[in-house]
């Protein structure tokens, strides 16, 4: 049964999106790929898409599903996350090829975001506060599905279908918030690979303690991927929760 | 206007590299802050009498929304601070090794820091040395979480912790960010409660990534 991921902390709030921020993003560390980020479309580089073995359960399997790239590594051993990659990639049955792109550029459409908000179900939120909220965040993950339809010359179709983010002081401590994904692309193991993706381009960055705060219902998502509750007895707290 | 309660002091070792609230205390008291700092600070009011002959101005006290007012810190040799422009790293660090972090790395600490949004310390007038520090990440917006609480070792006990955190929590509702979050080690968190903290509300678990931990399906 695939773990809700409509949020990895306090029930409290929930997001609203928009607002154009890209180009504001700064974060400390910057693959260049030659990406733009202001560019609303996708430019794949051809980069290693890591198989990860937390998601092969997810595939689909036949040979209409193709996994870009050799199994995984440690994390450790990896050479340094690329910016945006394909994570999977699939022929449907018209010929059309939809790809899986998750992206730590943080390049999203605040009206994209609206939209996978409404379809979690969160309630709305001012779309200037959660702009504000990205950018102030210290890395925002994304994950976006490109179709590319068989048919010569037709335009790519871009969908946000996840997302999660982090806040952090850039040296010691960050914490994941807002970890979503399009009910629709649920229980293929997406929400997993973006949180281990968001995890290990902290880790690279040399983001020593990676936090967060789970729903009980996803306690044990968030234990598979390595989290572990209550350290040492550790508790979180919050300042009067509703 | 009083000192809260006598803490237990005591040190403990900190064997993570992460730095979470770290001083014990069991608070005999417990001040009632819910309803003070859950309003926005009132200024001091001065009240005027309407009697033309009698044209005094009388000043009243200004509403208590803290423990300890600025002013008693202020009077027993502590100044609050809420920027890193006179404050010394290597002091700074000292404290927090007193209290048990490992020793980290000066200029990550200022790093740290530069990134932080919001953050409280108490200075000792005699030494200029920081005391008390506190500090708040977050999304600007949404959601803060605090991280290094500490007071000295040679001066817990007198309430700077806890003025150290009414202040900053009342920093972080001014800025109009409600959820705030902290991680408590267990023997803190009758320090955290009677300052408005709950533990796990609903349910909700606070984690931490190990990488030793890390299960492969």
């Amino acid at each position: 049964m695939p773990p809700c991921f409509t949020c990895c902390r306090c029930p409290i709030l929930s997001f609203d999106c928009h607002c154009q921020l890209p180009n504001q993003l700064v974060f400390p560390y910057s693959l260049n790929y030659g990406l733009s980020r202001a560019s609303r479309k996708i430019k794949v580089s051809h980069l290693r898409a890591n198989f990860w073995e937390s998601i092969r359960s997810g595939f689909v399997k036949n040979n209409t599903t193709q996994i870009i790239d050799p199994p995984s590594t440690p994390e450790e051993e990896e050479e340094p996350l690329p910016q945006e990659f394909v994570l999977i990639e699939k022929t449907q049955p018209d010929g059309a090829i939809e790809q899986i792109i998750f992206s730590s550029g943080g390049d999203v459409d605040i009206y994209d975001l609206q939209t996978l908000c409404d379809k979690v179900g969160w309630p709305r939120r001012p779309l200037s506060k959660l702009a504000a909220a990205l950018k102030n965040s210290y890395m925002v993950a994304t994950l976006h599905s490109v179709r590319k339809s068989p048919g010569a010359g037709e335009n790519d179709q871009k969908k946000l279908i996840g997302m999660a983010r982090a806040t952090s002081d850039h040296a010691f401590n960050a914490t994941i918030w807002d970890v979503l994904v399009d009910p629709s692309y649920q229980g293929q193991g997406l929400g997993k690979a973006l949180v281990e993706k968001l995890i290990r381009a902290l880790l690279q960055r040399d983001i020593g303690n990676i936090t967060l705060f789970a729903d009980s219902q996803v306690v044990e998502f968030y234990r598979n991927l390595g989290f572990e509750p209550d350290p040492e007895g550790i508790k979180g707290m919050f300042w009067y929760p509703r | 206007m009083h000192y809260s309660s006598m803490y237990n002091v005591y040190l403990s070792n900190h064997r993570k590299t992460s730095s979470f609230s770290h001083f014990s205390s069991s608070p005999t008291t417990t001040m009632l802050l819910r309803g003070i700092i859950s309003t926005p600070p009132l200024p001091p009011r001065l009240k005027a009498s309407h009697n033309p002959q009698n044209a005094t101005v009388s000043a009243q006290l200004p509403t208590t929304k803290f423990s300890i007012s600025d002013q008693s810190l202020q009077s027993r040799g502590f100044n609050l601070r809420r920027s890193i422009s006179d404050l010394n790293l290597d002091h700074l660090n000292s404290v927090f090794v007193a209290v048990g972090f490992p020793r980290r790395d000066t200029e990550k600490i200022r790093v740290a820091l530069e990134n932080t949004d919001t953050l409280l310390w108490v200075e000792y007038e005699k030494t200029k040395r920081p005391v008390a520090f506190a500090r708040a990440t977050g999304d600007g917006v949404f959601n803060a979480i605090i991280w290094d609480v500490v007071v000295d070792p040679s001066f817990q006990g007198i309430g700077l912790g806890k003025a150290v955190m009414e202040r900053l929590v009342e920093e972080l509702l001014r800025k109009g960010i409600s959820n705030i979050a902290l991680y408590s080690e267990p023997r803190v968190l009758g320090f955290y409660r009677p300052l408005g903290f709950v533990a796990d509300p609903d349910g909700i678990r606070g984690m931490v990534y190990s990488r030793k931990q890390k299960k492969r399906k």
